[in-house]
């Protein structure tokens, strides 16, 4: 129990980091923006209470937003898609349901089910983070289109670092 | 009571969300301008720390470009710094001029956080309040345009990027003098946006644009950057696009200028209002 919240302490900061440092600043032609650290939310033991996963998704958007210069933005994004992902969970379980007590990871649940997963919860983030950055819908498809671009981003590294996650 | 309990026992989680999220978003509507909110105000103080050190680590990277724009800029003062007192008999003595006083302040800062992927941008500089900088300054890059300070602290302000959505700037066409309203359209952080230029005008490609001084915050004819494409809209307008004098992926010195008569100008304007 003990060694499983270390852990996970450890992941979180080094997300923050990545985050923070990293992936804030490649600022690659204005399209690409991701945003890595929502797999916080994603990898949260399913024994959490739900009430607890939302003030998790509240104070990981706050110190985001607190170091990207942001007001709220981050904070409002995160938390919504830390509300739905219980409703997300329960949309795409697998056949037998989850074990109780167990990691949600792409070890346990496979590929496919993680892949599916994470991409419904970071679409879910970057749409209702990006619409809130120009808050108008004014070129409603460019913004769009920036959503997908950074999404796959986002999916691309989620998924590079639960593969090395998984060796763990 | 016991039911009351039970119902909120039920509902805890969507309660929590929407109070939660009620406060993320009033800070949203709230403090989008920046320097009005009071939270990034509190914290700036933990955050600019380290923000000024990965600004640190970065400088390192284009030192020998930032020497480069130094040594040239260095020579075309030296020759203007010829110029002027050439004409002058090189005299020793000073004279109280009356009727010339000086308009513009000039000092520099060191850019410690930027950014152009968003669709409002701002940038931190590591000079306040205790260093004489105020709001409403005007930020450029050697003589182009950068941005305008919105927000101060002690050793802090944080500039509004041209790279905003909310950026507005009076702007003209240096050959024939027609100005009209630049801003940002979010697409390019190399390319902006010109409006308000009636089509009965000869615009080319490569024409420079320059600020017109009106708003009292940037010096007139400060570079902007030069016309790349111009198209014919519906309305009886162009829609020019810009090329952007300066490189804001890059930016790591800025000039801050002070306009000394601001207040008397806006002053006047205000009473005639």
């Amino acid at each position: 129990m003990i060694n499983s919240i270390l852990r996970y302490g450890l992941i979180v900061v080094l997300l923050m980091l990545l985050q923070i440092l990293v992936l804030n600043n490649i600022q690659f032609s204005g399209f690409v923006n991701p945003y890595v650290y929502i797999m916080i939310i994603l990898i949260l033991p399913s024994i959490i209470p739900a009430w607890l996963i939302l003030i998790i998704s509240f104070l990981t958007g706050l110190i985001i937003d607190l170091f990207s210069g942001s007001p709220g933005m981050h904070a409002s994004a995160t938390l919504l898609a830390g509300f739905s992902r219980p409703f997300v969970l329960r949309l795409i379980a697998p056949r037998d349901g989850y074990e109780s007590g167990s990691d949600l990871s792409m070890a346990v649940y496979g590929f496919r089910w993680f892949f599916i997963y994470a991409a419904t919860i970071v679409l879910i983030h970057h749409t209702t983070l990006f619409f809130l950055e120009v808050f108008r819908f004014a070129d409603f498809f460019r913004t769009i289109f920036r959503i997908l671009v950074s999404s796959l981003f986002t999916i691309g590294f989620i998924l590079l670092i639960e593969y090395y996650r998984k060796g763990k | 009571m016991r039911n009351l309990l039970n119902f909120l026992l039920k509902y805890i989680n969507i309660i929590v969300f929407l109070f939660l999220e009620g406060i993320a978003l009033y800070w949203l509507t709230n403090g989008n301008s920046y320097h009005n909110s009071i939270v990034v105000k509190g914290m700036q103080g933990v955050t600019k720390g380290l923000e000024e050190r990965i600004s640190n680590a970065r400088s390192y990277l284009s030192l020998r470009e930032i020497n480069a724009n130094l040594v040239s800029e260095n020579s075309a003062l030296r020759n203007r710094i010829e110029r002027l007192t050439a004409r002058e008999d090189l005299r020793f003595v000073s004279v109280e001029d009356s009727l010339f006083r000086q308009q513009f302040q000039y000092t520099t800062a060191r850019v410690i956080n930027n950014s152009v992927n968003r669709q409002k941008n701002y940038l931190t500089i590591d000079k306040g309040t205790l260093q004489g900088l105020k709001v409403d300054m005007a930020v450029t890059n050697g003589k182009d345009v950068v941005g305008v300070i919105v927000g101060c602290s002690g050793n802090f302000s944080v500039a509004i990027s041209l790279l905003n959505l909310d950026f507005r700037l009076s702007a003209r066409i240096r050959s024939n003098g027609y100005f009209g309203s630049l801003s940002w359209d979010g697409r390019n952080y190399r390319h902006a946006v010109l409006n308000e230029i009636p089509q009965h005008i000869n615009v080319s490609e490569g024409d420079t644009i320059e600020t017109t001084g009106y708003s009292a915050i940037f010096p007139e004819g400060a570079g902007i950057g030069t016309v790349s494409e111009v198209r014919k809209s519906g309305s009886d307008f162009y829609k020019i696009t810009i090329e952007l004098f300066t490189d804001f992926k890059k930016l790591q010195y800025v000039n801050v200028i002070g306009n000394l008569k601001r207040t008397e100008q806006l002053q006047l304007e205000n009473q005639l209002q």
